[in-house]
């Protein structure tokens, strides 16, 4: 993860390190009780009264419910000071939250991937800015047995 | 509500990346309707088109550049978009407005120019337009989506790599006989479970790329011009539908999705076939011959079960047995899929509805089914897109 002073999200509003554990940051809608990530991905039951929506930080850890390997390089806007492909890219459950959320796979033997397993939520640096910050999005990595 | 007949259909074959522009594609297959329709320009009375996005000004205004080729003649001329759903939301918009007697007869075309390379984000606005999202954070070509998705289905059922790449077998075969498809080469199974992964588990040869193209029909309810058609195709209902709340699908370009469904999967599509059931008074066990999108393997078999021909998890039996083939109970894509073509966002939906209606014509050769009389063509665009149309003859 590095040294977490240095790091800025290369689109804010997504991860928080803040708490010391890595987590996304989603909103909770209060009435319908339908969670969004990212926040502003509103997704109400219909009918909903739409009031009462808040920031809610998902759980550091969740199950893995789906995955695939990568093969060939995303093409811009993603940007990577070093080649990732293959890279693996989980869906994790929030099971309490009732939300599945897509990230790459960091630190993790990708051929060790096996559904149900248990990921947590971390950050993957993909290149260093001009004030030598690095830039990180949200990832998943297993959990260490 | 008229009934609503098609006399006219012309296609621009697929292909690859191209120089040309966008309205040339556009001009061969309209060209194509008006001569199969035996009219005359002048007789359209209102042209509902697909948007091309990578245009510009002009596809986002490809209607108007399409009449200006042809002459103006101040007709009504909308423009819409719909993902890859497009060409169903110009043919929906043509004939309601033909069967609302608004136009006694209407144009829907698209046309498409693939742009070179990868489908990518077409915004720097994160916040406004989360595709943005994915691109930067998450490192997912939409071929992902399908993975994931697929991932999930060969842990639920049986669905072997076999079964994936079988899809192409037969799509490869259909698609070697239609002179309008993209890639005419046949593969065996071992070809194609040779191909390298692109996603796993689907391989290069299980997903489509985009491609150019474009399609065009006429619609009417015009007695004299169906009179003169040659055999006139009856649209007994053409839908449209959005998701649902709790569609568990992971939507291409959104990032995350319901842990816990509380709606069918694929909702959109559930949602615009069982639209088109309804209006139209046909099921599935009706159906003589459906063309589905097939975007990648994994969408051929789902969608046989999110649109009623068989339950959910049993799709992978109909195709070992024999069923969705050319003389089986229910023949699939006889045109080679978009495996064969490839994706022309705004034009695909409406070339799916020619290949049916050339199919209910008797017109597909080499590859035609036996005298169907009942088509169904489905499609699917990203993020809550989906249209059916049903045809008889």
């Amino acid at each position: 993860m590095g040294n977490m002073k240095d790091m800025v999200a290369r689109i804010p509003n997504l991860v928080d390190w803040s708490t010391g554990e890595v987590r996304l940051m989603s909103a909770k809608c209060n009435s319908c009780g339908t969670y969004f990530f990212p926040k502003e991905h509103y997704q109400h039951r219909p009918g909903c009264s739409r009031e009462g929506v808040e920031d809610a930080l998902l759980p550091n850890k969740g199950k893995l419910a789906s995955y695939t390997i990568q093969h060939y390089p995303c093409p811009p806007p993603f940007k990577t000071e070093r080649n990732i492909t293959p890279y693996g890219i989980g869906l994790v459950e929030f099971e309490d939250e009732k939300i599945q959320v897509a990230g790459i796979i960091t630190d993790t033997d990708l051929k060790s991937l096996k559904l149900g397993m248990e990921m947590e939520t971390t950050t993957l640096t993909m290149f260093t800015n001009e004030e030598k910050q690095q830039v990180v999005t949200w990832a998943f990595r297993a959990v260490k047995q | 509500m008229r009934d609503v007949y098609i006399i006219g259909t012309g296609i621009h074959p697929w292909e690859g990346f191209s120089e040309k522009v966008f309205a040339d594609f556009a001009a061969v297959a309209v060209n194509g309707a008006l001569k199969d329709a035996d009219m005359e320009w002048k007789k359209i009375q209102s042209i509902m088109a697909g948007i091309f996005i990578y245009g510009g000004n002009a596809g986002h205004l490809a209607g108007q550049y399409l009449e200006s080729i042809f002459g103006e003649t101040g007709i009504p001329v909308v423009n819409v978009y719909n993902a890859c759903a497009t060409g169903s939301a110009a043919i929906r918009m043509a004939y309601n407005s033909v069967a609302a007697g608004e136009t006694d007869t209407a144009l829907a075309f698209g046309a498409d120019v693939s742009p070179k390379g990868f489908l990518t984000a077409k915004s720097d606005n994160a916040v406004q337009d989360r595709d943005v999202i994915r691109w930067k954070m998450t490192a997912m070509p939409n071929p992902v989506y399908w993975a994931l998705e697929c991932r999930k289905r060969m842990a639920k059922y049986d669905t072997t790599e076999q079964d994936l790449a079988q899809v192409k077998v037969l799509m490869s075969e259909y698609g070697s006989k239609n002179p309008d498809a993209r890639f005419k080469k046949a593969y065996t199974v071992d070809e194609v479970m040779n191909s390298v992964y692109v996603c796993e588990p689907l391989r290069l040869f299980e997903i489509c790329p985009v491609s150019t193209g474009a399609a065009a029909v006429i619609l009417t309810a015009n007695k004299e011009l169906i009179s003169k058609a040659d055999k006139p195709v009856k649209i007994n209902a053409t839908t449209m539908g959005s998701s649902m709340y709790g569609d568990p699908t992971i939507r291409i370009s959104a990032v995350s999705c319901p842990a816990v469904p509380e709606a069918p999967m694929l909702s959109e599509s559930y949602s615009a076939s069982r639209q088109a059931y309804e209006k139209s008074g046909i099921g599935p066990q009706d159906v003589d011959v459906l063309e589905l999108p097939d975007n990648s393997s994994w969408h051929y078999l789902v969608y046989l079960e999110v649109c009623g021909f068989c339950k959910e998890g049993e799709a992978d039996k109909m195709l070992r047995d024999g069923e969705t083939k050319i003389g089986g109970k229910l023949p699939v894509n006889p045109s080679g899929g978009f495996s064969s073509h490839g994706e022309a966002l705004s034009a695909q939906a409406i070339w799916q509805v020619i290949e049916c209606a050339n199919q209910l014509r008797g017109r597909c050769a080499e590859r035609q089914v036996e005298n169907p009389k009942v088509a169904m063509a489905q499609t699917y665009g990203l993020m809550g897109n989906s249209g059916t149309t049903i045809l008889s003859i």
